[in-house]
């Protein structure tokens, strides 16, 4: 299936084939099946509890499928650890920002740069990451391309958590990653920085990046996604174009119907 | 190689990223090296001026290497271990065998508990450092005591001496002569100048960046794609070749292996030492380390055996009123003076769990704070 996203010709970077996973005896997926095309911005809605979080646990290998297979760039990612799939190059921003907290924004980012660099993992000594350090102002090019240039040396749990956001962003996006996981990338962000934050991401898709978003602000899925799959109680009930997902009863029902009562 | 080519038409940075590098130690660091080196090899002195004595040195020496060696796991990297006196107790034993039955000669010993202790290490490593917190601690501890009742069995006793502890070795000898008790504070001096120069290095290397993420949080580390039991192990091994390194040092300053040398009080002994001095400062656990040795052979002397209730006083206090240690002394001293100063992380095990033990709850869906 080859489809044209953005003006070119793009192949499935990722496909997810009947996934399910049990709670103890609670259903949170319900046989999944998702294609993304690369170069193209997937978003994944749906009412709360509808299991997309656990969606994006299952690809980074944070919780594993009891059924289902998942494919990447050609690959299966059954039984790999977590460092080995990111390291795939895939990169996943959390729903409660993961940082570093008392390490210095700097830091925070060079670890993914030294991560995509060294791989997952390696000796090195004889290197000082100081001011200078090729990698050090690699990651400070990184905190202003998000707007956070003005506190580089400060220690990221001082952040507020906007901006805590978009530190883990800078973190995700210095790994140079093909395929980007965002978890409500802009929840708790002003409609400036959210709008921000929409135009930075639509720039990093014009250059490649695949992203998967989950998103409660239908304004920024609305502007944002190529495509969308809707989860209710952890199945796909919907998938398709953003008008075509606008438009369907289902949907409707179960989410948009809700969510603007 | 398909996928970097792949990478790289994403017009990556990184992979253009040049390799010209700043220079190790900057004129700060050699000065405070040097500060640190003369300080070191004047002890014998200045000690003998504070009212102790010059063997005291030595011991001091070889006490803060162990606890130096502590710091890179517990403070950089956030792990505590009660289990260190395997490692310390160890070396001690082999250093003392090696001097009983093969040689006088201090090379080949030294060598030889090297090997042993980075075999034990990456034994112990693997079994250990799969969980965090108050179950790493526990887990050491046990292989610890385990070894310490494994040197005190009947079968062993003929090897390690028992109860008694191993006596009756040669003494000490390096490339045929006889080492003086001035040459072994000098050996020792240089050793723990040496360690003190890596540890700085490391802090501040890439690898040290790696083991202090580990610290904060080690889920978003191996998230971003880095083997995190790898670098753990790392810090776990490079923490456990010091306490080894002090452990035969120890025998080549005293020719006996004591039993206690693998007793859990050894290993809480390096805890108090790193907690005195300031955790995760690398000076402050030398300094503590320093301190505790003072009070328990200079200030024993004149309060007797009090010196115990004294010293628990002082660690209480020092625990509620000054958590840094006595390294935050200084920074407070630079902060009112009008310096910057980072805020810092002093204790260990409120840590966020494992990687392993996040995935295993999540696995079993009880932690779902995250998904909605």
């Amino acid at each position: 299936m080859i489809e044209t996203v953005n003006g070119h010709a793009s192949a499935p970077i990722l496909e997810v084939r009947g996934v399910s996973k049990w709670f103890a005896g609670l259903k949170a997926l319900d046989c999944v099946n998702l294609t993304v095309q690369e170069g193209s911005i997937h978003a994944i809605i749906g009412p709360n509890g509808a299991g997309k979080s656990t969606l994006l646990n299952v690809l980074i290998g944070l919780i594993e499928a009891d059924d289902g297979t998942i494919t990447y760039a050609g690959e299966t990612l059954k039984g790999l650890s977590p460092h080995n799939i990111i390291q795939k190059g895939i990169a996943r921003v959390f729903q409660t920002p993961q940082i570093f907290p008392a390490l210095s924004l700097v830091e925070n980012v060079a670890i993914a740069i030294l991560a995509k660099r060294d791989g997952k993992f390696s000796i090195r000594l004889l290197e000082a990451l100081r001011p200078g350090h090729p990698v050090v102002e690699l990651a400070a090019e990184h905190l202003r391309e998000v707007g956070l240039a003005d506190h580089l040396q400060s220690e990221a749990q001082h952040l507020s958590r906007g901006d805590k956001r978009r530190l883990e962003l800078a973190l995700c996006l210095a790994a140079e990653p093909r395929l980007l996981l965002l978890d409500e990338p802009t929840a708790g962000m002003s409609r400036h920085d959210t709008n921000r934050t929409i135009d930075l991401l639509q720039h990093l898709s014009r250059k490649g990046m695949t992203k998967i978003v989950i998103e409660h602000d239908m304004h920024v899925v609305f502007s944002l996604a190529d495509r969308i799959s809707v989860l209710a109680q952890g199945a796909v009930i919907a998938e398709g174009v953003p008008e075509d997902v606008r438009g369907n009863p289902k949907v409707q029902q179960a989410y948009l119907g809700e969510a603007s009562a | 190689m398909s996928e970097v080519t792949e990478r790289s038409a994403l017009g990556g940075k990184v992979a253009g990223i040049g390799v010209r590098l700043p220079t190790l130690l900057t004129r700060r660091d050699l000065v405070v090296l040097v500060v640190f080196a003369i300080a070191v090899l004047t002890m014998p002195t200045w000690l003998v001026a504070l009212g102790g004595y010059e063997a005291l040195a030595t011991k001091i020496v070889i006490w803060a290497i162990f606890a130096l060696g502590f710091d890179i796991l517990l403070g950089l990297t956030g792990y505590l271990s009660f289990g260190h006196a395997a490692f310390f107790g160890t070396a001690a034993y082999v250093t003392g065998l090696s001097l009983k039955h093969l040689s006088a000669d201090i090379l080949p010993a030294m060598a030889l508990s090297f090997v042993v202790v980075l075999v034990v290490a990456l034994a112990l490593g693997v079994l250990t450092l799969r969980r965090s917190g108050i179950y790493f601690a526990i887990l050491t501890l046990a292989f610890a005591e385990m070894a310490h009742a494994l040197v005190l069995s009947s079968t062993l006793q003929k090897w390690t001496g028992g109860d008694n502890g191993l006596t009756g070795l040669a003494s000490p000898s390096l490339f045929g002569s006889r080492l003086s008790d001035h040459s072994v504070f000098y050996i020792c001096s240089a050793l723990l100048i040496a360690g003190y120069v890596f540890a700085r290095v490391l802090r501040r290397s890439p690898l040290g960046l790696m083991l202090r993420s580990i610290k904060e949080n080690q889920m978003r580390l191996e998230y971003t794609g880095v083997n995190v039991f790898a670098y753990k192990m790392a810090a776990f091994v490079v923490s456990a070749m010091y306490a080894g390194l002090a452990g035969s040092l120890m025998v080549i300053y005293e020719p006996y292996v004591a039993t206690k040398y693998l007793y859990w009080s050894t290993s809480g002994e390096v805890v108090i030492m790193s907690v005195i001095g300031g955790v995760g400062t690398l000076i402050g656990p030398i300094f503590g380390a320093g301190f505790m040795l003072y009070f328990e052979n200079v200030v024993q002397a004149f309060i007797g055996e009090q010196w115990k209730l004294l010293l628990g006083i002082i660690f209480v206090a020092i625990v509620i009123f000054l958590p840094g240690g006595f390294a935050d002394l200084g920074r407070l001293g630079w902060k009112a003076m009008g310096g910057v100063v980072r805020s810092r992380r002093h204790n260990v095990p409120d840590m966020p769990g494992s990687v392993e033990e996040d995935r295993r709850r999540r696995q079993r869906g009880d932690l779902e704070e995250d998904d909605d």
